[in-house]
């Protein structure tokens, strides 16, 4: 596939983070490019993979900047500095949002707080709203959504707020086949909005990961060292699964879940 | 009640319909006062007795003014206890005022007769040293709870305000303050219950500005027990009446809470 890599928009150099005196991570060090294909607007789909207790949800945390590693930093190019709270959308596992304000509410809060005037982040709200199939719920609250479609809002805040990197932990959990595709195609819409779009998924979801990213990192432990750091990357693009259409069906995809499961089992 | 609901009335841990629950009530509120009726108990007055002593408490002992003077002490009372507890909650979350609630906390433990001197001191007495006690009484117990309410609330919504670019004082209001308003209105509501515990208590230190818990301590001075017995039936009812309008008012101010249909405005 003819695609070209551009500027680096997120990374992660050297970034060490020890709690109560244990390492976590050690060394991470990550980089998402602009991924251009000629005549498309393609995103960034990245995939961060790792057992339970890695140390996912710390480096979530770092790259959301909701908190500091000990050593080294984790950077937006755009920004030009470390990484804050704020400059990137993030979704959480239990998708929060603002219990006492509607759907809308919660939407044009998210959208005042990016900076747009109430009628216009109102306006984008109820766009946002609309083509996320939800313009009826607007006025909902949020205790009266579904698992579903509180996600869909909680994105919907994140991207009325954040410019263009999304980070999502865990979207995939609990969720049934149909509902993963469902997430899948709106994870592959957000990004395809914008070139500079990027959407980091934080997940034990191998098959899911393979199927909506175009990189995958695996976050291990290198000799028995303490602190995870990531110990392989997969080029989705490169192995002609990225992009592809109905890939679940192809044995490229099959062949990527196998190679990639065998790596997660040997940690 | 068919016999299937009578057995999941008797099984642990099952869902009853709305009916079985009404035919429960109805038996034991039935059975409570065949026992009331039958007691055998002289201490235990009749209802008859009970309903006559209330209609001279009402026509002859002046418990209509006396009631009007406990439920404007209370409310008033609840009020500023509220607003107190209220502050020094919010302000937990600045490390620099967390000791400050706690001390105030910790004052739950301090009987109000042994307080009664140094406010008699500091207010002269009367209506302000009725206050004055039913207010720390007050906040002493719903400090306690509503800066456990603040404690309890998850990182992960603090973070997730932060995700949106709020400023620390922007998510202390919409998660601090708006996000636990429903909840910390419930507390009020369970707490105000003391406030009743409290009157007689505190109607009887000063006992010229009258009220309720003054006539029950003077009804318990002489063993009139109708009479004891109807005006605790009165405070219950008044009591019962206020944890409903509290209720009404916390789903009025939170309608997040009691929406069952899910919708409302933005």
């Amino acid at each position: 596939m003819n695609v070209e890599y551009r500027d680096v928009l997120v990374s992660a150099k050297d970034v060490s983070l020890s709690l109560g005196g244990v390492p976590v991570l050690r060394e991470v060090n990550l980089e998402v490019r602009d991924l251009v294909r000629p005549g498309r607007v393609t995103g960034q789909v990245v995939g961060l993979l790792g057992p339970s207790g890695i140390g996912k949800t710390q480096l979530f945390r770092l790259l959301a900047g909701l908190s500091t590693p000990d050593r080294g930093q984790v950077t937006l190019t755009k920004a030009a500095r470390p990484v804050r709270a704020g400059d990137v959308g993030v979704v959480a596992q239990d998708f929060p949002l603002f219990e006492h304000r509607t759907v809308l509410g919660n939407l044009v809060v998210a959208g005042r707080q990016a900076g747009l005037s109430t009628a216009e982040a109102k306006a984008r709200a109820l766009a946002l709203l609309a083509r996320l199939s939800l313009g009826h719920r607007a006025n909902a609250w949020p205790k009266a959504l579904s698992g579903g479609q509180r996600q869909r809002v909680a994105i919907a805040q994140q991207v009325l707020c954040s410019e263009h990197v999304l980070l999502m932990d865990e979207p995939f959990s609990g969720l049934d086949p149909n509902a993963v595709d469902e997430v899948c195609a709106l994870i592959t819409e957000l990004a395809s909005q914008d070139e500079l779009n990027t959407i980091i998924v934080v997940t034990h979801d191998l098959a899911a990961a393979a199927a909506v990213c175009d990189h995958l990192w695996l976050l291990g432990t290198v000799d028995g060292q303490p602190g995870a750091t990531v110990v392989a990357t997969w080029d989705l693009v490169e192995r002609g699964v990225a992009f592809a259409p109905d890939v679940r069906s192809t044995p490229q995809y099959r062949d990527l879940v196998a190679e990639v499961r065998a790596r997660f089992m040997r940690g | 009640m068919s016999a299937a609901s009578l057995r999941a009335a008797f099984t642990p841990n099952r869902v009853v319909s709305r009916s079985t629950v009404a035919v429960l009530v109805g038996a034991q509120a039935a059975l409570l006062a065949l026992l009331w009726v039958k007691s055998p108990l002289e201490a235990v007055p009749g209802p008859l007795a009970v309903v006559g002593a209330l209609r001279e408490l009402w026509f002859e002992q002046g418990l209509g003014p006396a009631l009007a003077v406990s439920l404007s002490t209370s409310l008033e009372a609840l009020v500023l206890a509220t607003v107190l507890s209220l502050g020094l909650a919010y302000a937990s979350v600045v490390p620099a005022f967390r000791p400050l609630a706690g001390v105030v906390s910790r004052g739950r433990f301090l009987g109000l007769s042994g307080l009664t001197f140094v406010f008699m001191l500091s207010l002269g007495g009367g209506q302000p040293l009725r206050l004055a006690l039913l207010v720390f009484g007050l906040t002493v117990f719903l400090t306690t709870s509503l800066v456990a309410e603040v404690a309890a609330i998850p990182r992960a919504r603090f973070d997730h305000a932060r995700t949106l670019r709020m400023r620390e004082w922007r998510v202390v209001w919409e998660v601090v303050v708006l996000g636990t308003a429903d909840r910390a209105l419930e507390v009020v509501r369970q707490n105000a219950a003391i406030g009743w515990t409290l009157l007689t208590t505190v109607e009887g230190l000063t006992r010229a500005e009258g009220g309720v818990g003054t006539l029950l301590l003077d009804q318990n001075k002489h063993l009139h027990l109708a009479e004891v017995f109807a005006l605790q039936a009165v405070i219950l009812a008044v009591g019962l009446g206020q944890d409903a309008a509290l209720g009404w008012l916390r789903r009025a101010v939170c309608p997040w809470v009691g929406d069952s249909k899910g919708r409302g405005s933005s």
